[in-house]
């Protein structure tokens, strides 16, 4: 299993660019894919659900050109868009039953899996009324389970965990670890910690372009030695945060505990441990 | 009153920047075009008695005044009347909701924004009608002010009235807009049958046309010396133009009276939004409206179990198209209101029992119109729901999923015309059963084709009211469904449009995906 992006670039009118020259090569696994808003994740994400095409460059999958051949992919892939919707009129079974004949799938198991999936989702119970009456954090499930009704191969989630609850967002990472034992999973988020618990892989885009990829361990080790925390008061912090890139504030006493990232670290400053939110943010700011 | 602006302006740039207003305003090209008959055209627009005035400025000013505000009336109301609906579906009227905005202030940016989009519209017309003038007149000289004063006087006061009705019309039904549609066409046809002959009635007249219809009659019976009432036609009437015979119309010198009357329409609209004001929603409308959603709410369940995907049944492939019809015929019958389903049995009984003309002429279209809501969206639903990430990228999207749309409308619109084609198949009468069933092909891909093309439904909704309202009153070119007799070749005319509308939709959608 294998997906190769090759020099693709999505560009708009006006000559604004959503994506410029990216490749990246996906196999087997869970790539986490990183980026602030407008990074160009979900236009890739749409570009490889084959949603869109991309201006130039190809996207393969074991070595299909899926942008000439999208049946290929659609055969194989399960889609959660970042922003989608359903039919109110419709209960979860009905929705799902109709999603799978729109993929292609069924037999007598459909009924089954559907039962199976919306149990392990939660939302067996709700399952025969109509989805106009669901909550966001419900329609999400929705989504989530028409992903996996006919057995991907390849699995995109844009910004799934959105109206999940912090219980749902637990059940939610058990799955898609799961659920990569024998498929390509690319799962975007803005929340690192969607990613940090779960990825095999990483990647982090800024302005259409790809700034890293690669194991974890290997982009914390980006800003291993960089990160410090130190105490300041209300009245530092505005000056120190424009020598300095700081993560994170915390309030304590009248006081504020600073953690940043630097190569000189101030007086009386703690080294501390760093993580996968620090390296992205140390990415994303410095590129 | 900056912040007043800035509201009327969004919602303004909102309505008009988009694909189906350019439609609409091409469609708005096309129809004034027609507005001012080419002089060897075979149909008239306002004839007095066989008699059409000369083409001079006055001719071109006035008629395409009439006929504007006549028509952007009927059809404008069904355009506009959306303004409150679009920030319910797009939240937007959350944020309104919580904005120290009055009610008053928000009604009426709604009713200017309304008005300006009909403005637009009668620019368009105008620009139109100068053109015409420029393409037929007859050797007369162009002045301005012909154009100016009728538009001015006769049609923008309609159109800013009918911007009222449409705020009215969404406050207080808001969430019926059936029955919004049929209410207002019943006011309409109401307002225009009047036929006025003093200061007083005209002023009464809030399409303003009857003042310029009566100036023109009286101008032809001067001609034919006498004061009897003459036949008058405002519309589109076919055939009969060989014998038209030319009178001089120059214009009508307003009266002060006609001119205040036509002033106090604006006011008249601007006290209805006052007054309505206190009973808006304020986007609070689920809760006054769906209580029993709410007792019903549903709720998830509590006990958790973890998912095992790979313990879950598996799936095979499976191509079959039946599952998608069923679920598509499914959207369609559950779309709208279920009381509305009382009106189609009763429809289908009516078919069932009327005699066999009457069933089919006018039984048949009323029944079939009962569906635009279910059909405008056919094609367009799945972006109006944001479900077209599935849709689109489902295995061949074109082929099973468009087909099987199509196909579900079909089966509708065949199943309540079924005690009819029984009836016409046990009284042998395939030639008519044939009709029966291409007019049901017929008004499904043109709902496809339409809702594809404009990616909307309000081409589809205004088209089909006007093929519908046109085919009732006997003219035979909209006649769709057979209800009329027809030359030999009608069928085989019929099927070639089915054709070709399928046809389009299929390429269009294609191309629609490629450009993605």
């Amino acid at each position: 299993m294998k997906l190769e992006i090759q020099n693709v670039s999505k560009r708009y009118k006006g000559n604004t660019y959503g994506l410029r020259d990216f490749s990246i090569t996906i196999e087997k696994g869970i790539l986490g894919l990183l980026g602030p808003n407008g990074a160009g994740k979900s236009t890739l994400l749409k570009m490889i659900a084959t949603v869109s095409k991309p201006t130039d460059g190809r996207i393969l999958l074991n070595k299909n050109n899926i942008v000439k051949d999208a049946n290929y992919m659609r055969g194989q892939l399960g889609f959660l868009p970042q922003d989608f919707g359903v039919y109110p009129n419709l209960n979860a079974y009905e929705f799902l039953e109709y999603m799978a004949a729109m993929k292609g799938v069924g037999g007598k198991n459909l009924r089954d899996r559907i039962s199976g999936l919306l149990e392990g989702l939660n939302l067996l119970d709700a399952a025969k009324k109509p989805i106009g009456g669901y909550s966001g954090g419900m329609k999400q499930r929705v989504g989530i389970a028409q992903a996996l009704l006919n057995q991907p191969k390849v699995v995109i989630f844009d910004e799934p965990t959105v109206g999940l609850d912090p219980e749902e967002r637990v059940r939610f990472r058990n799955l898609i670890s799961d659920l990569a034992n024998d498929c390509i999973v690319v799962l975007s988020s803005h929340i690192v910690s969607d990613i940090d618990t779960i990825a095999d892989q990483v990647a982090v885009m800024k302005n259409g372009s790809l700034l890293t990829k690669g194991d974890q361990e290997t982009i914390i080790a980006l800003v291993s030695h960089k990160v410090f925390e130190t105490i300041l008061n209300k009245e530092q912090l505005s000056i120190f945060k424009t020598n300095h890139l700081v993560v994170s504030t915390t309030r304590k006493a009248g006081t504020l505990k600073v953690r940043y990232i630097t190569d000189s670290p101030v007086e009386n400053s703690i080294q501390q441990q760093a993580n996968l939110e620090d390296a992205y943010l140390y990415l994303t700011k410095n590129n | 009153m900056q912040l007043f602006f800035t509201i009327i302006k969004s919602d303004y740039l909102q309505r008009t920047r988009s694909y189906p207003f350019l439609v609409t305003l091409c469609l708005t090209l096309a129809i004034a075009y027609t507005f001012v008959p080419a002089p060897n055209a075979s149909y008239s627009t306002i004839r007095i008695a066989g008699y059409v005035g000369y083409y001079n400025a006055a001719w071109f000013g006035y008629v395409t005044a009439i006929m504007s505000s006549v028509f952007l009336s009927l059809v404008g109301f069904y355009l506009v009347n959306n303004g409150i609906k679009t920030a319910i579906q797009t939240k937007v009227g959350h944020i309104v909701a919580a904005a120290p905005i009055s009610n008053f202030r928000y009604l009426a940016s709604k009713m200017v924004s309304n008005f300006l989009v009909l403005s637009t519209l009668l620019l368009t017309v105008l620009t139109m009608s100068i053109l015409l003038f420029f393409l037929y007149n007859e050797g007369y000289t162009f002045e301005l002010i012909h154009f100016l004063k009728p538009y001015a006087f006769i049609a923008l006061p309609a159109l800013f009235f009918v911007s009222v009705l449409a705020v009215v019309f969404e406050v207080f039904l808001g969430k019926y807009s059936i029955l919004q549609n049929c209410m207002y066409f019943f006011l309409f046809a109401s307002l225009l049958v009047s036929p006025p002959k003093n200061e007083m009635q005209f002023a009464l007249d809030v399409f303003g046309s009857k003042i310029v219809m009566h100036e023109m009659e009286e101008t032809v019976q001067t001609i034919l010396q006498t004061e009897e009432n003459i036949d008058m036609s405002i519309g589109y009437v076919i055939g009969n133009t060989e014998n038209n015979q030319k009178f001089h119309f120059d214009g009508i010198e307003f009266s002060t009276y006609f001119i205040v009357s036509r002033l106090l329409w604006f006011l008249l609209g601007i006290g209805i939004i006052i007054a309505i004001a206190p009973f808006f929603h304020r986007f609070d409308t689920k809760e006054k409206l769906s209580l029993k959603k709410h007792v019903n709410k549903v709720k998830s369940q509590k006990q958790l179990k973890d998912i095992v995907l790979s313990k879950l049944p598996k799936t095979v492939v499976n191509y079959a198209i039946l599952p998608l019809i069923r679920t598509e015929l499914l959207l369609l019958v559950r779309k709208g209101r279920k009381w509305l389903w009382l009106f189609n049995g009763v429809g289908m009984v009516l078919l069932g029992v009327l005699p066999l003309q009457m069933a089919h002429q006018f039984v048949l279209p009323i029944l079939w119109f009962l569906q635009v809501g279910r059909l405008s969206d056919l094609t367009t639903k799945e972006t109006d729901n944001n479900v077209h990430y599935f849709s689109f990228t489902a295995y061949k999207p074109i082929r099973r999923a468009l087909f099987s749309q199509l196909m579900a409308g079909v089966l509708l619109m065949l199943f309540l015309a079924s005690p009819l084609l029984i009836r016409l198949a046990v009284g042998l009468h395939f030639d008519s059963l044939a009709i029966v069933v291409l007019a049901g092909l017929f008004i499904v891909v043109f709902a496809g084709f339409a809702g594809i093309v404009s990616k909307g439904k309000k081409l589809f909704e205004l088209l089909f009211f006007m093929l519908t309202y046109a085919s009732l009153n006997g003219l035979s070119f909209a006649d769709y469904y057979g209800g009329l007799a027809h030359g030999p070749f009608y069928l085989q005319l019929l099927f070639g449009v089915v054709l070709i509308l399928g046809s389009g939709c299929f390429i269009i959608r294609r191309y629609h995906l490629k450009m993605i």
